[in-house]
């Protein structure tokens, strides 16, 4: 019976699932296509010379060179739908982060659960201007947060803004 | 022999066996590949270079444990309210644990440590994994004392605001056990749980055997397996049947000895706002759960433990930031065959109430299409297709095929009937299993994350499945009504971002 008036309360709550999530910045798709690119261009690398030095391979040379493209073919269509798929928004009381292309994920994390926030700046996203900001909770490795792909100035800035909603609750966190 | 724990002081001197014990155990563990190897080829070597070397080896490890003995200390260092060890024979190394960092002190006693009288104490941290400080060897009364003054400096930190605090002078009174699991309730839970993992132990054991006989009838010389001959379909069914009772039997035999020594004489004792637990036949153990630590606790049971009115209850505490869900189930603590009323009691306890179980989620029926995608179409379609393209020998295995189909086939079916979830206002309660039922409860204030996973064909039909993260390891239900779940992730951060409640 308590729950049925709960019930009420719940279609009145804030729905996370009608959040405008905000997309990443679209210099980060060059970063994707970046790392696409080496990959695979290590691995063209790699079988040229084994086409090279390898006889026995050279039969094979077109069922590879088909796999190839397909893969590739396939992984810059999942990073594309995955691109567009991610998006983020730091609500008052959460962060939400959606990512996945064949799989959808949305992780939400309560700011009162956050232990400790990172901004993450790798070599080429420097660059571009661009940072990760990763979110730590006590629930393990699979439920942190990271977010790719934000403007390094903002994402200083919501590392500034989570560390102000977790500090002021630090002081009663603790026994 | 009081306690006087301001001077640095070593551990009974008696404790060299632990320490040689244990340091044996270290080396044999580094080494034991060239082991095998080695007695492999004994044959080879002079018998007296042999016990040369192992009675050098045995005499190093002794000089090791003895200067390991002499190098430990440990004290209380009163001004800066500090457990200090010191100990390392070339690398030194002082650890110092501030008395309010301490979270729990548990002294246990394995075998070796049992023989010769002393026990073990470990005090365990708020901090990372690694902190943590073991004393090896240390007499039972000075054991009991320091850990009363650790826990005394730990306990004046956390009174100042802790609710509980008038609990303890109560617990100090009740100090005799309020649960104790009889031999009787442990033989029960022996012969009807865990048949999976003692079967697996078994078949591990049985195949080692039964590559040694081979290697062994190979290596003495016969052409042919003797067995052949004799072998014909009457004695081959007596002697498969002999084989399939005596392994029952085995598995039982096994799991009732594993239980008994692992839980033998199962005390639980309300102790300073927690619960004591001590057990065991060989190796006594002591652990404390603190009910402000406890994140997840899971009630098992299967068929045969509802008939007899047992129930198997799994407590996973709050562990170190970093430990994955691998360290978090191995470190659940388990309580073994608790009757209905004590059972009530524990959650009561731990839980603060007793669960009810309120609005009902059933799983949507594409769990059984997606279950057997993955447990049925997808390892028979891979089995057929290495049977027919790439490796003909596995056909021979074919027989099992159907058995392996069926078998699957009804734990999916029981799975999928178990599977529910059940949410009132202050528990989350996931039912799931399909021979062992396991109800798994959390407080919404414990959980640390939620996400919700969704793949692209569950769109349309709209379903997908949520996993809710604690600090004690993760719960995840589905596939189920998306809508539905969708409310329930909206009610449940509200119920965790409006609490004043802690999740430690």
């Amino acid at each position: 019976m308590e729950f049925i008036n709960e019930t009420i309360d719940t279609a009145q709550l804030p729905k996370y699932e009608d959040v405008v999530l905000t997309p990443l910045h679209p210099s980060y798709f060059k970063i994707i296509m970046f790392n696409i690119g080496l990959v695979f261009g290590l691995l063209a690398i790699a079988s040229g010379a084994g086409f090279y030095y390898i006889k026995e391979l050279e039969p094979y040379w077109l069922t590879i060179t088909i796999v190839y493209i397909v893969v590739l073919l396939f992984t810059i269509l999942m990073c594309v739908i995955s691109f567009k798929n991610r998006g983020f928004a730091f609500r008052a009381h959460d962060v939400i982060y959606r990512s996945g292309a064949i799989a959808t994920t949305t992780t939400i994390i309560p700011y009162n659960r956050v232990q400790h926030v990172a901004v993450h700046e790798g070599l080429l996203s420097r660059k571009l201007g661009l940072a990760a900001v990763e979110v730590f909770t006590a629930g393990g490795n699979n439920s942190d947060i990271q977010v790719p792909g934000i403007d390094k100035d903002q994402a200083e800035k919501i590392k500034y803004l989570l560390m102000g909603k977790i500090n002021p609750q630090q002081d009663e966190q603790q026994f | 022999m009081n306690s006087n724990f301001s001077q640095p002081q070593r551990q009974s001197l008696i404790g060299v066996v632990v320490m040689f014990a244990d340091t044996f155990q270290g080396t044999a563990r580094a080494l034991w590949p060239f082991l095998i190897v080695w007695i492999w080829k004994i044959d080879q070597y002079n018998k007296l270079y042999i016990a040369l070397v192992v009675l050098s080896v045995i005499l190093l490890i002794a000089i090791v444990a003895y200067l390991k003995y002499l190098n430990f200390t440990f004290f209380l260092d009163e001004k800066n309210e500090e457990f200090v060890v010191r100990k390392g024979i070339l690398n030194k190394s002082r650890i110092a644990i501030p008395l309010d960092k301490i979270q729990q002190v548990n002294i246990n006693q394995s075998f070796i440590q049992r023989l010769i009288g002393v026990h073990a104490l470990e005090v365990d941290t708020a901090g990372s994994n690694g902190k943590e400080v073991s004393i090896r060897a240390i007499k039972e009364s000075l054991a009991v004392s320091l850990k009363e003054r650790l826990l005394e400096g730990a306990q004046e930190a956390i009174a100042d605001d802790n609710e509980f605090a008038g609990e303890s002078s109560q617990a100090k009174q009740a100090n005799r056990p309020f649960i104790q699991i009889s031999l009787l309730s442990l033989v029960k839970t022996g012969i009807t749980s865990n048949y999976i993992r003692s079967f697996a132990v078994l078949l591990a054991f049985m195949i080692t055997i039964f590559q040694n006989l081979e290697e062994f009838i190979n290596a003495s010389g016969y052409d042919d397996n003797p067995l052949d001959n004799y072998i014909n379909a009457d004695v081959l069914l007596q002697f498969i049947s002999f084989i399939v009772a005596a392994i029952i039997f085995l598995t039982l035999v096994v799991n009732l000895v594993r239980t008994i020594v692992r839980y033998y004489n199962f005390r639980i004792t309300k102790q300073q706002n927690g619960l004591l637990l001590s057990y065991g036949l060989l190796n006594t153990k002591n652990t404390i759960i603190r009910p402000e630590k406890v994140q997840v606790v899971t009630v098992g049971r299967n068929y045969f433990q509802k008939k007899f009115n047992l129930n198997d209850l799994k407590i996973r505490q709050a562990s170190g930031m970093e430990a994955n869900d691998r360290d978090q189930s191995k470190s659940a603590i388990e309580i073994p065959g608790c009757n209905e009323t004590e059972k009530n009691v524990l959650l009561q306890f731990l839980l603060e109430k007793i669960p009810e179980r309120g609005v009902m989620l059933k799983p949507n029926f594409r769990k059984i299409i997606f279950e057997t995608f993955k447990f049925l179409i997808i390892p028979i379609g891979i089995f057929f297709l290495f049977a027919f393209k790439f490796t003909p020998f596995i056909k021979e295995y074919i027989v099992f095929v159907p058995i392996y189909g069926v078998f699957a086939a009804i734990l999916i079916y029981f799975a999928f009937r178990n599977s529910r979830l059940f949410v009132t206002d202050d528990f989350i309660i996931k039912q799931s299993g399909a021979w062992d039922i396991d109800n798994d409860y959390i407080a919404p204030h414990k959980i640390q994350t939620i996400s919700l996973k969704q793949f692209f064909w569950q769109k349309g039909s709209d379903v997908g499945i949520v996993t809710l993260h604690t600090a004690g390891g993760t719960i995840s239900f589905g596939l189920a009504n998306f809508t539905k779940l969708n409310q329930l992730v909206n009610y449940w951060l509200w119920q965790v971002e409006t609490t004043d409640k802690h999740w430690m």
